[in-house]
């Protein structure tokens, strides 16, 4: 036993061999583990290429500021793509919560109360998801599409089809409010609500139950872990900040519609996958999924900024989820 | 006597649930929903949606499920009238092919690049859904062959010509999958993929020809809407993908894969046509129609999954049974 224990190559303090070789060997082991980044780099590199504008602080600040709604929308996806599920209903969640909270102020609801209404609505929206998969253990997937066709009528009813308008002032500074009149609001929370789920993700029990249930559900079960009260929680939490980027949304424009927001369905997919977490459970993170919406936000602006028409951005993005969920199979074979 | 009526009530639960529906209808709207010229109406608006289900089935059969179906039909119609011009024979072919192409490359992604079929599905609807964006600029396109519109708004006498071909794609599809092995081996790979590949068949090649058959169904629906419009818009296949997986599943098809028929599908198909054609006949306004389908789409996913749990629940007893 002690021979095959000294015949693994060690450090001189015991390190693995990579950690030895110091920081640009450590440098390249952390890149490999994150293509992402190095798709990130190379897109940004092309963008000051072939653009002068792009590397421009104005220009990224706007990427950021563009990016920061979906990037909502896929953090909360991401936590439930990590326990193996989908909610393919954040799309028109979006809408409803805008809905939601214009409506409540033109009934005379304040900032607050608007705000923690649009919050509710996709807290119930989640909650809905989450007892019909905890109890009758369906297809996430068509679930959540048939709830969001009914939430889609839903809007339809709620807003007759027509645009509706906030009328309380304070409530567009969600959107357009900047701190220190350089970042926006919106930016901000999106960049601290990826720390800290990524923070809870990593170290608390609770976030670590997480990927335990996305890779092996019926260990988690034998080990203790509440499956379906999780469930339920983790869409819950995925309604919510779906609700909260369509107050965002919502608040930049200072007015709605019944479809606000959709296609955040299949973007948010796209921006979880592409920055490495797993579709089939048990991998990813948030962090991981700035990697990715800031891919998608740096890609849309070189779109634009090269002329390149809405139609064939359509069939990039879906080339793109193709051949990342084709090479993530690939990784998970290995 | 009484267990085996029961049983037999129990499978024909799509039939019961039409002739409610029917007497539903009859009662509340009477004249308005039984006359010639509307039933008329909805054997055509079926047609179209028919062959969908057929696809649906035929995947859903073989273990699978394609999303892409609705994408499909909508680059098929575009097709059918965009290549008008070169003449319509060739039109119809090349839509059908490209509806078999996008079938192939679904198929080879879930066998060769092992990619779950739903998400395999969702990735080509969205790449052939910006395939019909780009080809059509977002534009309608009109027809230009009149004979053409024969195949879809056409009758013969008071039959809708439509309604006679998807009818006769159903009884093939049905032959398909009673009478040949190409049919058996959907089966046997649905209803447990393990034990077909021991048996010897061809898993990956009968699951891909699966998905082609599939795609091609669309395609058919693709061309019938675009004669029946004489015109294609990029409105049209938006929520027939999911419509089709509510039909096939009402007709017997299951998500766990291995059950299901023709005959279920097209029986699926009439129960929601009715429904819907009860809800026009009743007023009721689209955003709520809307929601009330959502509701249909939840309650039969849910109700296929309790079933496919109570299944497995029994299976469980029952090996516990023959062991004590």
């Amino acid at each position: 036993m002690r021979d095959t224990a000294s015949a693994i190559p060690q450090g001189e303090l015991g390190k693995p061999e990579f950690e030895k070789q110091g920081f640009s060997a450590a440098l390249l082991h952390f890149l490999a583990a994150n293509p992402a980044l190095i798709i990130l780099a190379v897109l940004m590199v092309a963008g000051t290429v072939l653009s002068p504008v792009f590397l421009t602080t104005q220009n990224l600040l706007n990427i950021l500021w563009t990016v920061s709604v979906l990037g909502i929308v896929a953090l909360g996806q991401t936590i439930l793509l990590i326990t193996g599920n989908f909610d393919m209903s954040v799309a028109y969640v979006v809408g409803l919560a805008g809905i939601t909270a214009v409506i409540a102020q033109l009934w005379g609801a304040g900032l607050v109360a608007s705000i923690l209404l649009g919050l509710l609505a996709g807290a119930l929206v989640g909650l809905l998801n989450g007892v019909i998969i905890v109890l009758t253990k369906a297809n996430a997937f068509l679930i959540t599409l048939g709830t969001s066709i009914l939430v889609y009528s839903l809007n339809l009813i709620l807003t007759q089809s027509k645009t509706w308008y906030a009328s309380v002032d304070s409530f567009l500074l969600l959107g357009r409010g900047k701190l220190f009149d350089t970042i926006h609001y919106s930016v901000i929370i999106f960049l601290v609500l990826g720390l800290l789920l990524q923070f809870i993700l990593r170290q608390t029990i609770f976030g670590r139950s997480l990927y335990i249930i996305g890779s092996n559900q019926r260990a988690g079960e034998l080990s203790g872990i509440r499956i379906n009260r999780i469930k339920l929680a983790t869409y819950v939490f995925c309604g919510t900040t779906a609700a909260l980027a369509g107050l965002i949304m919502t608040a930049r424009t200072g007015s709605t519609v019944a479809n606000a927001g959709v296609g955040m369905d299949f973007d948010s997919l796209i921006a979880a996958v592409l920055g490495g977490t797993s579709l089939f459970g048990g991998r990813g993170g948030t962090l991981r999924t700035i990697v990715g919406v800031l891919i998608l936000g740096v890609l849309n602006n070189l779109l634009v900024l090269l002329n390149v028409p809405y139609e064939a951005q359509q069939i990039a993005k879906g080339l793109v989820f193709l051949s990342v969920v084709w090479m993530d199979g690939l990784l998970q074979k290995r | 006597m009484w267990a085996k009526t029961r049983h037999f009530v129990l499978r024909q639960n799509v039939v019961i649930l039409l002739l409610l529906l029917v007497v539903f209808f009859s009662l509340t709207i009477g004249s308005l929903f039984l006359n010639g010229q509307n039933i008329h109406n909805v054997a055509r608006q079926i047609s179209f949606d028919i062959p969908l289900a057929l696809a649906l089935t035929i995947v859903l059969i073989a273990g699978g499920i394609d999303l892409s179906v609705g994408s499909v039909l909508s680059m098929a119609a575009a097709l059918t009238m965009g290549l008008q011009p070169y003449g319509s024979w060739f039109s119809v072919t090349v839509a059908l092919l490209f509806g078999a192409g996008v079938g192939l490359v679904n198929g080879l992604l879930v066998t060769k690049g092992r990619i779950v079929p739903f998400i395999a599905t969702l990735g080509t609807m969205t790449v052939v859904r910006g395939i019909m964006l780009t080809y059509t600029r977002q534009q309608p396109i009109a027809g230009s062959d009149a004979a053409f519109t024969f195949w879809g708004a056409g009758s013969l006498g008071p039959i809708p010509v439509p309604i006679l071909i998807v009818l006769a794609l159903a009884l093939l599809v049905h032959l398909l999958l009673t009478y040949t092995s190409l049919g058996r081996n959907f089966y046997a790979i649905g209803g447990n993929n393990e034990a077909a590949f021991l048996a010897g068949i061809d898993v990956l090649r009968n699951k891909v020809l699966a998905f082609v058959l599939s795609g091609l169904l669309a395609a058919v629906s693709g061309v019938l809407i675009a004669s029946r419009l004489n015109s294609s818009t990029v409105h049209i296949g938006l929520d027939s993908g999911l419509w089709a997986i509510a039909a096939a599943i009402i007709g017997g098809a299951s998500l766990t894969g291995g059950k299901g028929s023709a005959l279920g599908a097209v029986f699926g198909v009439i129960t929601l046509g009715v429904l819907v054609n009860g809800m026009n006949l009743l007023g009721v306004h689209t955003y709520y129609q809307i929601g009330i389908r959502a509701i249909i789409l939840i309650t039969v996913v849910a109700i296929d999954a309790l079933s496919a749990m109570n299944l497995r629940k029994k299976q469980m007893m029952q090996a516990y049974g023959a062991r004590e």
